[in-house]
């Protein structure tokens, strides 16, 4: 597969990802505001930590003086500014599925773009004015019909591999950002014995958790069994402990596993991560601090994307010594890389007939 | 019983469908009485079923200057254009015969020249063409083929006559859009075309993808053949990929490439991979910095040496633009004669060279009743439509030809045919032109039917996308009916 396309197709999965988590956490904190009553008057204290969350704080007060619910949940979910609202997510991931779509199915593309249409169409942004939960709820919807059209019409080969990797970095990467964040605010926040068992509920369900994690365990609503749960369980798929082992199981599927002087960069870092995760207690965590420990564990994620990129994109390159080349290759840029092309081969790709 | 066509005008015209009005060409009485009992307002929901499914499924082209990347959909009329068997049948004789002799007049040009040194043809007029590659002068290409995709352009004059337009010898476009039509009609009326002796064009892909396969350096029994795309800003990047898609082959750019060893490759998530045939639809210019345009973005350095050595090839050849300009289109009649001692089965539309004194001062004097164009513009650009011009458009044409003769040539307005369309409610009639695709590899192939453009302007001649064209699905029965 050309490294170009494997590139496309891990970020397509990565937007898809991170729209739908998005949804998800929109739609909990709309139900978490409806749960809050009166504490829910000041709005700032629940949208706030989510901006902190998708990292768009400055993108929000540069366009916005103060935080107000509406123009908080709009700016992430319809903005054209926000470069990570919903919209945009999935029109990144539309312009990545465009530029191979040659490789996807019919039915994959055509759900995706549908999507995309949807989003940009006035009935979207009616939608989320008027009936802003059904409004995730189709969103939501579309991700899954997404994920299902993908499990179902993709090869297993490499294309299938690069969807997993881009789907799996970006989950666990949401979901360690999403229990940092509840955590930080739940200790600051004045003892309420009302709103905090409510922030942590919608944590679960911001990670579609609730349910699983009522069978799981029996003492409800522990903060610390939650963290655990979304941390550290194996079986949960939107655990960070299962989305590494997917992870390193893919890596493996690409690279073989192989002697240990042959082993792959990308097997050797995410099974080193594997080890990490899956031996970790949350006495350990909790003694390094969450908030220390979720920022190194996001590190240790980044290793991981970051030697996936230089494996299997520049690759090329390093099999390809410079002085070989009848001239130098130009640099291939990480990530969309097509949208942020210069006008001159932008306009140079108009020109031809 | 009432039908949608009772109150058509087929006008002073050629109307493809009705001889006269209310009375179909036996051809089409298989679609009068299905299509016809529909009313308005079920006629206009399959319309819009179609649009809508053209829009999802993302069959667009790119609309420049316009900074939002808007992508439109190509119009589509519902109403397909029927050719009945023994017309198509001489329309690709014909089609057959002008791939021939262009390709045998490339193979000409770039070794001995004798169309030029015997002066059949007038060697400066050739020689001065802008695409004309002094570079390839010698230089062996695979099977002494340089054009393996064409896209000849047709049009009917108001007798029916066919003439050839263009011969786009160079990048075609629209084979997909073709294609999707024929899909977006099997959808909207799939018992029309059952019922009737419709024969199919989707064999186009594998067509398209052993033409390219017969190109192969010798000793490659399983080649590696990609698309080679400007990339997603192109108007035609949705046809890239579709052909890609059609034909199971990568689509790469330019940057996916790189020469190693004065061979081609391209980088791949297990390393360098070896590529040996290139559909390429990037412009001569852009294709290697080396050769052409240092500037290019868009190019592979070193690709043009590589292809000069038979290493990979490239389809199209570099250079068929020579045969593409307008001034040397006028000639393609004397090349039929003079390597396949015919006529032109389908002639040429009439044609006053700039660069002849006698016939500049014809077009000079005559540019309220010609069509003047720019020998090298394509897509519509560079036209002075005569009749419909002002004074002051005519006086720039003409200081324009003055300057520069032999960049201009002038036909005469040909009254193009004319096809209903679809419009609000009811059905008007629109003028068409025809794009057959022809394929030369081992053999020539061309697609029965191809792509029929629509002015759907009122009253328009000019049937380009890019101003405000649509386009039908083409249907050539098996039988006359």
């Amino acid at each position: 597969m050309l490294s170009r396309v494997a590139d496309s197709i891990y970020w397509m999965a990565r937007y898809m990802e991170r729209a739908e988590n998005l949804a998800r956490l929109l739609l909990s904190t709309q139900d978490l505001l409806l749960d809050a009553g009166a504490e829910a008057a000041d709005e700032s204290q629940f949208w706030g930590p989510i901006l902190m969350t998708t990292g768009d704080e400055d993108a929000y007060y540069a366009a916005h003086p103060v935080i107000d619910g509406d123009t908080a949940a709009h700016f992430l979910a319809l903005s054209q500014k926000n470069g990570n609202s919903i919209l945009n997510c999935v029109r990144s991931a539309r312009e990545n599925a465009r530029t191979i779509r040659d490789q996807l199915s019919d039915e994959l593309w055509e759900c995706i773009n549908s999507l995309r249409l949807f989003l940009e169409s006035p009935e979207a942004a009616e939608m989320h004015k008027s009936q802003t939960a059904a409004f995730y709820e189709k969103v939501l919807l579309a991700s899954y019909q997404f994920q299902g059209i993908a499990a179902s019409t993709t090869p297993r080969d490499e294309s299938w591999h690069f969807l997993r990797l881009g789907l799996c970095i970006e989950r666990a990467d949401k979901t360690s950002r999403l229990i940092d964040t509840c955590s930080a605010i739940s200790l600051e926040m004045p003892p309420s014995p009302l709103a905090r068992p409510l922030r942590w509920a919608a944590l679960l369900r911001s990670c579609s958790a609730w349910h699983a994690f009522q069978a799981y365990s029996s003492n409800k609503l522990d903060p610390v069994k939650i963290i655990e749960y979304l941390l550290l369980d194996p079986t949960f798929p939107r655990s960070v402990a299962w989305c590494v082992e997917q992870l390193n199981r893919t890596l493996v599927a690409l690279c073989g596993n192989g002697r240990l002087d042959e082993m792959k960069a990308p097997v050797r870092v995410s099974g080193r991560l594997l080890a990490h995760i899956t031996y970790l207690t949350m006495k350990e965590v909790l003694k390094e601090g969450l908030h220390e420990y979720i920022d190194r564990l996001q590190e240790m994620l980044n290793d991981v994307g970051q030697t996936i990129f230089e494996t299997f994109v520049l690759y090329s390159d390093v099999l390809t010594p410079e002085q070989e080349l009848s001239t130098a290759a130009p640099a291939i840029i990480p990530g969309a890389f097509h949208t942020i092309l210069s006008s001159d081969i932008q306009m140079q790709q108009q020109q031809q007939q | 019983m009432s039908s949608l066509f009772d109150d058509y005008q087929p006008g002073s015209f050629f109307d493809e469908m009705f001889d006269s009005p209310a009375h179909a060409r036996e051809h089409y009485s298989g679609i009068t009485g299905s299509i016809g009992t529909l009313s308005p307002a079920e006629y206009a929901a399959r319309q819009r079923t179609a649009d809508a499914v053209f829009l999802r499924q993302g069959v667009t082209f790119t609309v420049y200057g316009d900074t939002q990347g808007t992508e439109r959909i190509f119009p589509f009329d519902l109403m397909p254009r029927i050719i009945p068997r023994k017309e198509w049948e001489r329309v690709e004789a014909g089609l057959i015969q002008r791939i021939t002799a262009l390709n045998l007049f490339l193979n000409d040009v770039y070794h001995s020249q004798h169309i030029l040194n015997d002066k059949t043809l007038p060697a400066e007029l050739v020689l001065s063409a802008s695409h004309f590659r002094p570079e390839f002068m010698g230089v062996k290409v695979p099977h002494g083929i340089y054009i393996h995709i064409c896209g000849t352009d047709l049009v009917r004059d108001d007798k029916g006559e066919y003439f050839v337009l263009e011969d786009n010898g160079r990048c075609p476009s629209g084979a997909s859009y073709m294609l999707e039509n024929r899909n977006a009609m099997k959808r909207t009326f799939p018992g029309l075309l059952q019922s009737l002796p419709v024969r199919p064009v989707d064999a186009y892909g594998s067509m398209l993808r052993e033409t390219l396969a017969h190109l192969a350096p010798p000793g490659v029994i399983d080649p590696n053949i990609v698309v080679l795309t400007p990339g997603v800003y192109n108007s035609a990047y949705f046809e890239h990929c579709y052909l890609a898609k059609q034909m199971g082959v990568p689509i790469v750019e330019g940057r996916d490439l790189l020469l190693k060893n004065g061979r081609v490759f391209m980088r791949t998530t297990a390393g360098l991979q070896q590529v040996h045939v290139i559909y390429r639809r990037i412009d001569d210019d852009f294709l290697d910095p080396l050769v052409f345009r240092k500037d290019s973005l868009l190019g592979v350095p070193g690709i043009v040496s590589a292809y000069q050595q038979g290493h990979v090839a490239l389809a199209n050849s570099i250079g068929t633009g020579v045969a593409d300009d307008k001034a040397v289109y006028a000639l393609v009649p004397k090349m039929i004669k003079y390597y396949l001692d015919q006529d032109p089965i389908l002639p040429n539309v009439p044609t006053y060279l700039g660069i002849e004194p006698k016939e500049c001062d014809h077009i000079l004097a005559n540019l309220d009743k010609l069509v003047v164009k720019a020998v090298n513009e394509s897509g519509g650009y560079g036209m002075l439509m005569g009749p419909h011009s002002t004074k002051e458009e005519q006086a720039e044409f003409a200081k324009r030809i003055a300057a520069n003769p032999r960049n201009y040539i002038a036909q005469p307005v040909l009254q193009l045919s004319r096809h209903p369309v679809f419009v609000d409610d009811h059905f008007e009639g629109r003028h068409i032109d025809l794009r057959p695709y022809v394929l030369y590899g081992d053999r020539v192939r061309v697609v029965p039917g191809g792509l029929t453009r629509v002015a759907l302007k009122k009253g328009s001649l000019v049937v380009n996308s890019s101003q405000g064209g649509g386009s039908k699905d083409t249907w050539v029965l098996w039988d006359d009916e």
